[in-house]
Formats: C-alpha cells, sequence, structure tokens
C-alpha cells in the first residue's frame, strides 16, 4: 500500500515533467499565434484583445498552470483549422485508432511469445537459428517500406488486388475488415522481430534458473515447463513489455499507418495538426499521451503486484 | 561482465555472421566517404533524364518523376544516413555516458541523491512522451530548422545508454581498485571520469551501433512525414517519393532505396549482436 502511494507520487512527478516539456516546446516556444488567428490588418487594439485571450500578457507560471488546468478538465479549446472542439475531435478519432491498431498489437505480441518460447525451448537448434535469424532480418527492415510492399502486393493491381489500397469506410465487419487487413499485417511484421527476441532472451534468462531444471528433473512434461513455470514467471518482464510498447508501437504507428492509409484516427488528426500548426490539437495530444503512458505506468505497478506476489 | 579487449577481438573475429555486418557497414562508410570527398554519386540533383525513365546505361536504375538519376540518389544518400546516424549516435551515446555516469556515481549517496533522482525524472519523462510527437513538438518549437529532427533524437536516445551506463557505473564503484582510488585521496571527478566510466565502454560502444540503426529508421519515417531532412537526399525521401510512384506501377525509387536501407541495417544489426557477443559472454551464452 505505502509503495503504492510512493508510486503515486513518483507518477506525479512525472506527469509535472512531461507536460512541462509539452508546455515548453508547444506553447512557450511554439510559434505566435496571434497573426494566424486574425489576419494580417489587425489594428493595434485587436491584437492587444486577441494577444490577452491567448494569455500571451501573463506571466510564465500562469500560463503552464492554465494549461494544467485545460488538460485535467479536458476543456482543450477548438482546432485553428475547422473550429471543431478538441474534446469532440478526440472522441471521434480515439476509436477508430483503437480499432486499427489492437488487433495488431495483440497478434503481434501473441506471436512474438509464441515464437520466443519456441525458440528458447529448441536453444541452439536449427528452429532457434531460423527465427532468431528472421528476427533480425525483420529488425533491418523499415516500418516505410513493409507499408509500401504490402500495399503494392495486396491492394493494387500490380499484386494481388484484394483490400481497398486506403481509406476507412467502415460500417460493419467485412468492411472493417477490408479496411483494417493491411495495416494489421504491416504492424505485425514491423513489430514481430523485435517481439521474437525481447521475448526469446526473457524465456531463455527464465528456463536457465535452478527451479527449472528442478521442474525439469520432477519429470514435469516440456508444455508445464513453458506454460506454468517460465511463462507466468516471466510476467513481469512481458507487462513492462506490453506497457512500453504502447507509447511506441501504438500512437507513434498509428501516427505513420493512418498517414499513409488516410485513416481519420488520432494520429492523422496529429500529423494534420503538424503540418497546419495546429496548436489547440497538437498540444492536446502530446499532452494528454504523455499523462495516459504516465497513468499506464502507475497502473503496471499495480497489476505486478497482482500477478506477482514476489513483488512485495 | 567485460572481457579483456585482447579477447574481445579474438571472439568477434571468430564470429562470421558478425564480420560480415562489419564488411557491409565498411563498404557503405566507403561509399558515404566517396560522396563526402565528391567522387560518388554528385549528379544527385541534376535534371536531365525523363520522366520515370526505365534502367539504361545513362541512368542505371531509372530516373524519378524530375528526371532525376535514381542510383545517384541512392548513393548520395548514404552520406545522409552516416551523417544522421554519426551525429546522433556520438552525441546521445556522450549525453548518455556523462548522465548515466553522474546519475550512478551519486546514487545513495548521503545528502548527493538528488542529482540520481533528477537524472532518473529527466529519463523517464523523455521516456513518456510518444517519440513522434516529441519530434512534431520539437520541429514545431524550432520551425524549419533543419537539426530539429538531430535535437529530437538526440533527446530521447540517450535514455537506455544512460540507464545502462548508470547501473555498471553503480556496480563498478564499490570495487576494489575504486576504494583503493578513494583510499589513496583521488578527487571523484578523477576517479569517475578516468576510472570507472571508461570501464562501460563495451556498453558505449555496443549502444552507440544499436542508436545508428534507429537514427537511421527513424529519418525514413520522419522524412515520409515531412519532419525530417529538410534539403538534400535521404533514403526516407526517396521512399516518401515513392509512395505516389508505386501506385502508378513505378518501382525503381521504392526498389533502390529499400533495398540500400536494408542491407546497411543488417549489415548494423549483425555487428551489433556480435560486439554484444563478443564483450558479453553472460549474454552470449544465452
Amino acid at each position: 500500500m505505502r509503495s503504492i502511494l510512493h508510486k503515486t507520487i513518483h507518477g506525479l512527478f512525472l506527469i509535472l515533467g512531461v507536460t512541462f516539456i509539452s508546455f515548453l516546446l508547444m506553447v512557450w516556444f511554439g510559434p505566435d499565434q496571434t497573426y494566424t488567428l486574425i489576419g494580417k490588418n489587425a489594428t493595434a487594439s485587436q491584437i492587444t484583445e486577441i494577444r490577452h485571450q491567448l494569455g500571451y500578457d501573463q506571466p510564465f507560471t500562469r500560463r503552464y498552470l492554465d494549461y494544467l488546468v485545460e488538460l485535467f478538465t479536458l476543456d482543450l479549446g477548438a482546432s485553428n483549422s475547422s473550429g471543431e472542439p478538441v474534446s469532440s475531435i478526440l472522441k471521434r478519432t480515439l476509436p477508430v485508432s483503437l480499432a486499427l491498431m489492437l488487433p495488431g498489437f495483440i497478434i503481434g505480441n501473441l506471436l512474438g511469445i509464441a515464437l520466443g518460447l519456441v525458440a528458447a525451448f529448441r536453444r541452439g537448434t536449427w528452429s532457434d537459428r531460423l527465427i532468431t535469424g528472421l528476427s533480425v532480418t525483420g529488425m533491418s527492415i523499415s516500418f516505410l517500406i513493409i507499408i509500401i510492399a504490402l500495399q503494392v502486393l495486396l491492394s493494387t493491381p500490380y499484386g494481388l488486388n484484394l483490400f481497398p489500397a486506403r481509406g476507412w469506410q467502415v460500417d460493419g465487419l467485412s468492411s472493417y475488415l477490408a479496411y483494417v487487413t493491411v495495416p494489421t499485417l504491416s504492424l505485425i511484421m514491423v513489430t514481430l522481430g523485435y517481439n521474437t527476441r525481447f521475448y526469446r532472451a526473457v524465456f531463455v534468462e527464465e528456463s536457465s534458473r535452478e527451479h527449472i531444471r528442478t521442474a525439469r528433473a520432477f519429470g514435469a512434461s516440456p508444455a508445464t515447463l513453458m506454460w506454468r513455470h517460465v511463462l507466468k514467471n516471466s510476467l513481469v518482464p512481458v507487462t513492462t513489455r506490453l506497457m512500453f510498447s504502447i507509447p511506441l508501437v501504438v500512437i507513434s504507428g498509428s501516427l505513420l499507418i493512418e498517414t499513409y492509409f488516410g485513416i481519420p484516427g488520432i494520429g492523422k488528426v496529429s500529423f494534420d495538426a503538424i503540418t497546419s500548426g495546429d496548436q489547440p490539437v497538437l498540444k492536446a495530444v502530446v499532452g494528454l499521451t504523455a499523462v495516459a503512458f504516465v497513468l499506464i505506468q502507475i497502473m503496471a505497478d499495480v497489476i505486478y503486484r497482482l500477478v506477482d506476489p514476489r513483488i512485495a | 561482465m567485460k572481457t579483456a579487449p585482447g579477447h574481445t577481438w579474438f571472439k568477434l573475429r571468430q564470429d562470421r555472421v558478425g564480420l560480415l555486418g562489419l564488411a557491409i557497414v565498411a563498404v557503405f562508410f566507403l561509399l558515404s566517404l566517396g560522396v563526402l570527398f565528391g567522387w560518388l554519386g554528385q549528379g544527385w540533383s541534376v535534371a536531365d533524364g525523363g520522366r520515370w525513365e526505365p534502367a539504361s546505361v545513362n541512368h542505371w536504375l531509372g530516373t524519378n518523376l524530375l528526371g532525376q538519376d535514381i542510383f545517384q540518389r541512392a548513393v548520395f544518400s548514404t552520406r545522409t544516413a552516416f551523417e544522421i546516424g554519426l551525429v546522433v549516435s556520438l552525441l546521445s551515446t556522450l549525453l548518455g555516458a556523462l548522465l548515466g555516469a553522474l546519475a550512478g556515481w551519486y546514487n545513495g549517496k548521503p545528502g548527493q541523491s538528488w542529482v540520481d533522482g533528477s537524472i532518473l525524472w529527466l529519463m523517464g519523462v523523455l521516456d513518456s512522451i510518444p517519440f513522434y510527437l516529441f519530434v512534431a513538438a520539437v520541429a514545431y518549437a524550432l520551425q524549419g530548422w533543419p537539426w530539429a529532427m538531430h535535437v529530437a533524437m538526440i533527446a530521447t536516445f540517450w535514455t537506455t545508454t544512460g540507464r545502462l551506463v548508470r547501473a555498471e557505473v553503480m556496480r563498478i564503484k564499490s570495487r576494489e581498485f575504486v576504494l583503493s582510488a578513494r583510499t589513496i585521496g583521488l578527487p571523484s571527478p578523477l576517479i569517475l571520469f578516468r576510472h570507472v566510466l571508461p570501464n562501460t565502454q563495451h556498453i558505449l560502444l555496443v549502444q552507440a551501433t544499436i542508436v545508428f540503426v534507429a537514427a537511421i529508421k527513424t529519418e525514413v519515417i520522419l522524412s515520409f512525414l515531412g519532419l525530417g531532412v529538410q534539403d538534400g537526399v535521404s533514403w526516407g525521401l526517396m521512399l516518401a517519393e515513392s509512395t505516389q510512384e508505386v501506385l502508378a506501377g513505378h518501382f525503381n525509387n521504392f526498389l533502390a532505396a529499400s533495398l540500400m536501407l536494408f542491407v546497411l541495417l543488417l549489415g548494423f544489426n549483425l555487428l551489433a549482436d556480435a560486439l554484444q557477443d563478443a564483450f558479453d559472454p553472460r549474454q552470449a551464452s544465452l
């Protein structure tokens, strides 16, 4: 209990840090918004007024506190380009991104765990060497190359032409499957190499421990060994891996995949905000994802205590 | 644990796959030097061909939309890749070594452990901001400045190196030679930077190669998103160009850039693995 409290305080400091950095970059050092909002031929009084609205006449700490209040009340203002409130943009796009990224994230990790287990248990055999070799090959292919290649092979007349090349017109299961398949395959291919290698190392480390040798000596079957003794004892590094790959894979991945395939999710929204300099959207996305990630880390600590009684 | 340098080199020489990686990296490095000294790839921006010409004697891999020679562009991009990779991996390794060493050294020192605490906090903060959004934020704050991408990568890539160095310094500082250095009254900075930090070089070398790979891969994504290389040419920019071309059936740009990129990254990954194995017998036995 005390350590959970400790973790929460630690998390609060992290939240202060990430919001401070995103405030510094996006608001304090960010470009002056005055003329984007009122155009070039403004009167002096209009300029003073809009600068007051934007808070430019306020001191540093006051503006940082205002930014924190905006983030925590989710009162994030409206997009500069469309005028739509940022909170409604997030509500509209977040489900799309989750529907797009989750299948690939889950399958990629499950396959990685399965291949990692196989490689760890047949350590040194040709199947281990094949799996590790393929992982290194996979790690050397750029995300962008995988996306382009899969798109050409699966959704253009130059390949099998099975799926729509881009877009997201989802109104049921079959259209969902049609649009989600190529992005999901790309995500799996780009993460599988890293996942397999990581999980293999975790499982190899765990299976070289004494208790595994003992269990083997007592005649536990390979399946029991893998499942009960290796996998269960590796839950902590596996959970950490999952938690930490959320910002890396899901958020960064959605930025690239949605931009490439023209899918209206949170990644596409952030990309558009980057290119058009839409500050209200950008600072909300950066601030909120960072805060969300810190919250996930705190939750992960609670989960560790639930899955692993060794951590007290 | 570190092994002796002679032994490391011996193990590296035994590792054929690792040597292959080293050879690939060396070939690409020579290519990039050739570009740097003006012997290769100098015609990368000359548009003297027609649109999307097929491969010919004049244009070995054909031309792109603007009639520029794809082979020249692919070769010139080697230099861009090494420039980004070297700058980012050197500076982020340096930063990671410095801050990681300070954090590890001051860890658990009464009255001074706040140094460790703040550096750990900084790492936690930087690791919590999704990377591409961080780059976007830096690019946004620095509006069009060509080094925005480098700065963003250096600012985030050092944390892993920092954590590893911190752990290693914490282990080394309780060893006898450090205790004896302290007993004879050497000042702390001298012990840390002269005697402790050099013993983490195996971590630094491996991390530098890993960061090199990460930097080149990241450049590709950022250039595609318009946040990367601003002028000049890179494999990332070529791939970004090719995203439109492949839909029209022109694959030369895509194939040239992805093949070069893939081979170089494979070389670096194989080298990084071999270095790791050679330096770290415990990992190698895994």
